[in-house]
């Protein structure tokens, strides 16, 4: 399976992931056929045609779909608020024993 | 550091900027250990000061647009390191210099501001940029089929991201692993980052392309971007040949790596995870 830690930090806990701007997504499926980690899953009948359904799949600090999107539809979080938290979240399991 | 360095002020007495340029020449001499030469004494006696201008790096500080150091150096034929206008500095600067001799608080400013563009270029120029990277490096090997997964034990540190740093003192290598470039297979395309760039840890710093996939190379320490490997923009295939030898990315100035290294992987760490991620998408 797929890593569920992040520097020792679990995953579920950072929030890393690729947000699609569904106004602007224009479901050319570039980012799911990108992505080799399984974040995106494609429903055909649905209004949302591609979802992001495993966030936590998705490497921390990877934006690399984000540039196959022609359109410009997928954002990530800001990478030094996320750094800050993953090494505050270190800080207090070092100090939980 | 190998050159020192030597200040001309035009020590002009009869203008606040003329004295500036005085003030300053003072504050060097005591930050950097430079000697000064006095303008005056230059035009009488100039032996012993055109060997000193000639065997160190000359700083010329004018205080007014009459340029009077600056044609004196001309003068005497003296290669010029570096130029301060005192008089344009305050006026980019916004500040009105005071018509008495005296040095006021905003001429104080104004000498703040010299000291602190002349030091930082001083820092940048003078310190010795050339990173010391070890000639022969000591692999570890993980195998699978027909892959070969090299990684480097000694003083490198990593990053999730399969990105390696090697560090010496205040400079550091980047590139990326072995996993990445036999992931990526043949690598034709190297889009650099751009040098003098600030970045912060986890930033891209370039990407490398295949017929495969574009990687985005993401950087494990924060710092400026001093170097990059120019040879890989004729010759990408090196990151195959050898990420870690002929295939580096980057040299860069680190700003904070005691806090970077927080979140980067020993050798121990990532070769487990380097193996996993083999046996998970090597298939
Ligand atoms: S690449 Fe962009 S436009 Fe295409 S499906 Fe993904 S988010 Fe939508
Ligand atoms: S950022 Fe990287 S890991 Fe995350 S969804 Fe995009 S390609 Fe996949």
């Amino acid at each position: 399976m797929s890593e569920n830690t992040f520097m020792g930090v679990p995953r579920e806990k950072i929030d890393w992931f690729p947000i699609i701007d569904y106004d602007k997504c224009n479901y050319c499926l570039e980012c799911v056929k990108f992505c080799p980690h399984d974040v995106y899953e494609v429903r055909e009948n649905e209004e949302k045609k591609v979802i992001v359904k495993n966030p936590y799949n998705c490497v921390v600090f990877c934006r690399a779909c984000g540039k196959t999107c022609g359109v410009d539809a997928l954002s990530f979080p800001d990478k030094s608020e996320v750094t800050k938290k993953i090494k505050q979240l270190r800080m207090e399991m070092e100090q939980n024993g | 550091m190998d050159k020192n360095y030597v200040v001309l002020p035009c020590n002009g007495l009869d203008k606040c900027a003329g004295c500036i340029t005085r003030e300053i020449a003072l504050i060097l001499k005591e930050k950097i250990s430079c000697e000064i030469i006095c303008p005056v004494f230059y035009r009488v006696a100039d032996a012993r000061y055109n060997k000193l201008a000639n065997e160190n790096q000359l700083i010329v500080i004018d205080g007014c647009n009459t340029r009077c150091a600056t044609r004196l150096a001309s003068e005497k034929n003296l290669k010029v390191y570096k130029k301060v206008n005192v008089s344009e500095v305050a006026q980019k600067n916004n500040i009105t210099l005071s018509k008495e001799l005296k040095v006021g608080e905003d001429e104080k400013r104004v000498i703040e501001i010299i000291i602190n563009e002349l030091l930082q270029e001083n820092q940048n120029t003078s310190k010795d940029l050339e990173i010391k990277f070890p000639e022969t490096l000591d692999y570890e090997i993980y195998k699978k089929d027909k892959f070969i997964f090299r990684l480097p034990k000694n003083g490198f540190y990593f990053n999730e991201n399969d990105c390696w740093v090697y560090v010496d003192g205040n400079l550091a290598r980047i590139g990326v692993t072995d996993y990445v470039q036999q992931s990526l297979s043949d690598i034709m395309f190297f889009n650099p980052p751009t040098v003098g760039n600030e970045i912060s840890q986890f930033d891209e710093v370039g990407t490398i392309e295949s017929g495969k996939a574009v990687f985005e190379i993401i950087s494990p320490v924060s710092g400026k971007i001093v170097r990059i490997n120019e040879k890989l923009l004729e010759s990408p295939e090196y990151i195959n040949e050898n990420p870690y030898e002929k295939g580096w990315i980057a040299d860069i100035e680190l700003s904070d790596f005691e806090s970077d290294k927080m979140l980067l992987l020993t050798f121990d760490e990532y070769f487990e995870k380097m193996k996993r991620k083999v046996d998970e998408f090597h298939v």
